[in-house]
């Protein structure tokens, strides 16, 4: 029987489909926004009160306020850029990237790459 | 928390020396006694496992299998000094923290995944889970050379981006964009490394020019030469031959990754 947390990630695994961010969009967010997908790239997940933690622990001038910090969560939420869990102080925010779509390439191509490789002994 | 740092290399065309300079950066940082990581997250094109000594026979899991679910990071990570020590430099490697994530050079491998796309949510999981689960100080990103979505990914998840240019017009154009994208990700520290100057021309020339050009550091000028085009790939040149002037000019740059806060 699935425990709470295979529950928590089928839940962020379900909502990571919709949507997301490109790493060439992150280039064009406002100063704020962009200060907190860096962040969120790098740690993957938090929950709220360690993002106020790390927010506070940023350089005077790229600190924001309470406000700004809800603002920003707020719309990168609506966005589908982040994921939010739960709500409030218990609230877990996580990144959520586009998936990169595959080649354009008509599938014939690939089908016939594939026989090829296949009759190649090293790929075997 | 302290975690550890990321560094991409990158360049914005081809033929620059960028994963060869990547395996050496690496290494001297290894050397340094810190614990280092090398990702290929060049999929579509993989070649810094060479410099490692790795063949297709040594590799195992790979990053395509991290990718596809099939394993995990703890699985992919390659401890180059305990299995390549067969070539000189390299050997100096024994009982150094290195690991390497080698991405696949099975052909089939590569083209799933050029066919299929890349989760980016399970790669940028896949860098960050090799910092914690290996405890790393460092870890260097070889990158695809030009700009596509993986390469802008580790840009902006990179404490430190280097970016390797030759004295030639197309790559300083091509390393202004660079510059351009990097700032506009608000990467922390920009470093340029300029290889394969010809050694005529005044190093310290190059450099004054190059950083009024960019407004940016420029870490090392290092020589074209003819002795690290001779090694081939086949051995960490800087481990091998530490007085070439291509050796010293690299350490340079190590020193300057070491000297980030």
């Amino acid at each position: 029987m699935p425990g709470v947390f295979d529950r928590l990630n089928k839940e962020i695994q379900d909502k990571q489909q919709e949507g997301g961010i490109t790493p060439l969009d992150l280039a064009g967010l406002p100063p704020a926004l962009r200060k907190i997908m860096r962040l969120m790239l790098r740690e993957l997940q938090m929950a709220y009160p360690g993002l106020c933690e790390a927010v506070d622990a940023m350089p005077e001038a790229d600190r924001l306020s309470r406000d700004d910090l809800q603002d920003a969560l707020s719309t990168l939420t609506q966005q589908a850029w982040l994921i939010r869990i739960g709500d409030g102080e218990k609230a877990i925010y996580k990144v959520n990237l586009r998936r990169k779509e595959g080649s354009k390439l008509a599938a014939g191509i690939w089908s016939s790459l594939d026989e090829k490789l296949k009759r190649n002994p090293k790929d075997e | 928390m302290n975690k550890g740092k990321i560094v991409s290399i990158h360049s914005f065309r081809g033929g620059t020396g960028k994963s060869n300079t990547t395996a050496n950066l690496a290494a001297q940082v290894a050397m340094a006694g810190k614990r280092v990581g090398v990702v290929d997250t060049d999929i579509q094109s993989p070649g810094i496992h060479v410099l490692f000594g790795l063949d297709e026979n040594k590799m195992g899991k790979t990053m395509n299998d991290f990718l596809h679910g099939k394993a995990t990071i703890r699985e992919i990570g390659f401890l180059i000094g305990e299995n390549t020590g067969n070539a000189e430099g390299r050997s100096k490697l024994a009982g150094k923290d290195l690991w390497l994530f080698p991405s696949s050079i099975r052909g089939r491998e590569i083209s799933q995944i050029l066919k299929e796309g890349v989760d980016f949510n399970k790669l940028n999981e896949g860098l960050q889970n090799t910092i914690t689960e290996f405890n790393l100080d460092y870890l260097f990103i070889d990158t695809h050379p030009g700009l596509n979505e993986e390469t802008l990914l580790s840009i902006a998840t990179s404490d430190i981006l280097i970016i390797i240019l030759r004295p030639d017009s197309q790559d300083l154009q091509g390393t202004s964009v660079t510059i351009d994208i990097a700032r506009s990700l608000d990467v922390p520290n920009l470093l340029l490394m300029v290889n394969k100057a010809l050694p005529k021309y005044d190093a310290a020339q190059i450099k004054k020019d190059i950083e009024a050009q960019f407004n940016a550091p420029v870490a090392g000028v290092l020589p074209l030469s003819f002795d690290m085009a001779e090694n081939a790939s086949s051995d960490l040149f800087s481990l091998r031959f530490p007085d070439h002037e291509w050796s010293k000019g690299l350490r340079g740059v190590a020193k300057a990754i070491l000297a980030v806060e």
